[in-house]
């Protein structure tokens, strides 16, 4: 037996319809113009092919394994270790080189495609992902909108029966009679004309006010106490009535919505809804609203006060006494925590007052001081 | 050593029959029954990390068994889903297994887990890939029948189905028509096979299972 010229050896393989199995893994020499196998399988069979007969072929698993084939295809012997295409060149004295350089790059180019459609499908599939999330939230905000009042209305009830507040006054104590007046003369101006305003005045310190959604307000003796007219508690209300009719307290809801309470509403369950709307408003979220909520219940409370022939300049007033009690009295400005940016507002409430009807004020003709004397 | 496959195709399991000094590495999980003079050694598969990586990402036992014995045994073997198993004898050439499908090998098959790459997981042939190669009779098994198909050229097969194939075979996806055929046909992505050699596939697919249970659950 010739001894292969070849520098090195390779582990390879063999198809040929003589093996059996028609496979076997083989070692690979290169030796005066031949690529040699001898299977590994007992006993050895040898397979040569002439390299001037060499098929080449680039391929397999890796995309790196190398074929070599005869012309008739019924041998090839195949290789996928790094040297071997390298030596294969060497030793066809570079025939093979540009055959194998154009299937390389057939294959890289394959490559890009491939990875070219990977991302492009990665993108696609992110920004679907990305649409279909915001837009099932999207469509329960509009679908929450689109919900009856009542709805409101229960959140509002389950959200006071659950809250902490101290006693509740009589409905014929001076201070309530005194803020269901003011709300009874706002009420026709609301924006939502069938709200049912229920107003309650607790006794506390704090000066403070708020309306849950579907109408429930809630004003604190603190409040009344500090007041220095009737308009300024009138401003309040408005502003407040406003949160309730232009359903603040919903929108909250649906801001602090998950996916999976979106998709509930969006298939109609809105007891799910109510109850997620409850256990916002436990944690008072419900009575702290956005920026934009709280300029727009501004200009709605001065659209408000105006057609009741109530001053708005009121509302700013009382926005302005605010600013001046927060130096001394830091605990007791509830209100103010829910409501910064004091300037800005009342500066917006002087600008939107200038476009609303010119209307002849009539004052309030309630007692304040009987009110406040009786707390 | 007579293994023979018994109760083909639905429940195929194998019947180890070893002589003395005879060895058998099987599946962790395969053994259903074994003769008490058989010794059982465990060792992880395929060195530790490829181990470990099998465990995690191969969705395969991290650990095989070395089944021997001193005297004649007979030992069974299973695989955990219903369908058929085939036997190969390697001689120096290389097999690649999908993980899961492999039940048992002679003593001369050497294991590896390999990375298998993105476009065999596209393909629903997971990212891993058992190397099997050296000598001697492999066994592994399939969910459904298995039929083998000497490839030489290009060939098309549903994702899914193929359950091993050489390493001088190579593996891309394709769609089956357009995007938009693809999308609403439910004939998806399909996998291209290109090059020499065979390829095993399987009737059924854990795809096609999972789609059909999840349409009986609703
Ligand atoms: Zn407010």
């Amino acid at each position: 037996m010739v001894m292969p010229a070849s520098r090195e050896s390779f582990q390879g393989g063999v198809f040929h319809a003589s093996i059996p199995g028609g496979r076997s893994g083989a070692t690979l020499t290169i030796a005066r113009g031949e690529l040699i196998a001898d299977t590994i399988s007992e006993p050895s069979i040898r397979f040569s092919i002439p390299l001037n007969q060499c098929q080449i072929d680039l391929g397999g698993a890796s995309n790196r394994m190398v074929f070599c084939r005869t012309a008739e295809g019924d041998l090839t012997i195949f290789c996928e270790e790094k040297n071997f295409a390298k030596e294969l060149d060497f030793q066809s004295g570079g025939m093979l080189a540009g055959p194998l350089k154009e299937l390389k790059k057939g294959l890289a180019a394959d490559a890009n495609r491939f990875r070219f459609w990977l991302t492009v499908s990665a993108v696609a599939c992110a920004l679907l992902l990305f649409l279909g999330y915001f837009g099932v939230l999207w469509t329960a905000k509009i679908a929450i909108r689109a919900l009856p009042v009542s709805v409101d209305e229960k959140i509002g009830s389950m959200a006071f029966s659950g809250m902490e507040m101290g006693r509740k006054l009589e409905a014929n104590h001076p201070a309530s009679r005194l803020v269901q007046e003011i709300v009874d003369k706002l009420k026709p101006h609301a924006s939502i004309p069938d709200l049912k305003f229920k107003v309650t005045v607790v006794e506390d310190a704090d000066i403070n006010a708020f309306a849950l959604p579907g109408g429930q307000i809630v004003v604190f003796t603190g409040l009344i106490k500090e007041a220095k007219s009737a308009e300024q508690i009138a401003g309040v209300l408005a502003h407040e009535m406003s949160h309730a009719t232009l359903r603040h307290g919903i929108e909250r809801v649906s801001q602090s919505l998950g996916i999976v309470a979106a998709i509930q509403i969006m298939v109609g369950d809105v007891g799910g809804l109510v109850a997620l709307g409850a256990q916002v408003a436990q944690t008072s979220i419900l009575t702290s609203y956005s920026r934009a909520a709280e300029t727009e219940a501004d200009l709605e409370g001065a659209r408000m006060l105006n057609a009741a022939k109530i001053d708005p300049k009121a509302m700013a007033d009382f926005f302005a006494m605010l600013k001046e009690k927060m130096g001394d009295l830091p605990d007791a400005m509830a209100w103010i925590s829910t409501h910064p940016q004091h300037e800005t507002r009342v500066q917006s409430i002087q600008d939107h007052q200038k476009k609303l009807p010119v209307v002849q004020y009539e004052p309030l003709q309630l007692d304040l001081k009987a009110a406040q004397d009786a707390l | 050593m007579q293994v023979d496959i018994r109760n083909r195709p639905s429940f195929a399991n194998l019947h180890v029959q070893l002589g003395a000094g005879d060895r058998i590495i099987a599946e962790a999980g395969a053994m259903a029954t074994m003769s008490s003079n058989i010794e059982m050694k465990t060792r992880f598969n395929g060195g530790f990390f490829g181990g470990i990586a099998r465990r995690f990402l191969g969705n395969e036992s991290i650990f095989v068994n070395e089944f021997s014995a001193s005297s004649p045994a007979d030992l069974v073997l299973t695989q955990p889903f219903p369908g058929d198993m085939i036997c190969t004898e390697l001689r120096g050439n290389t097999l690649y297994l999908q993980p899961g499908a492999f039940i048992a090998c002679e003593p001369g098959v050497r294991m590896a887990l390999g990375w298998a790459g993105l476009r065999s997981w596209i393909a629903g042939e997971g990212l891993f890939r058992l190397k099997l190669s050296g000598s001697g009779r492999l066994w592994f098994g399939a969910y459904g029948a298995i039929f083998d198909r000497e490839v030489k050229g290009e060939l098309i097969v549903d994702s899914g189905h193929l359950v091993a194939y050489e390493p001088t075979i190579s593996i891309n996806v394709g769609m089956a028509g357009g995007i938009f055929t693809s999308f609403f046909s439910g004939e998806g992505l399909i996998t291209r096979v290109r090059g020499q050699g065979k390829i095993y596939m399987q009737s059924r697919s854990f795809d096609g299972l999972a789609a059909w249970t999840n349409s009986h659950l609703m």
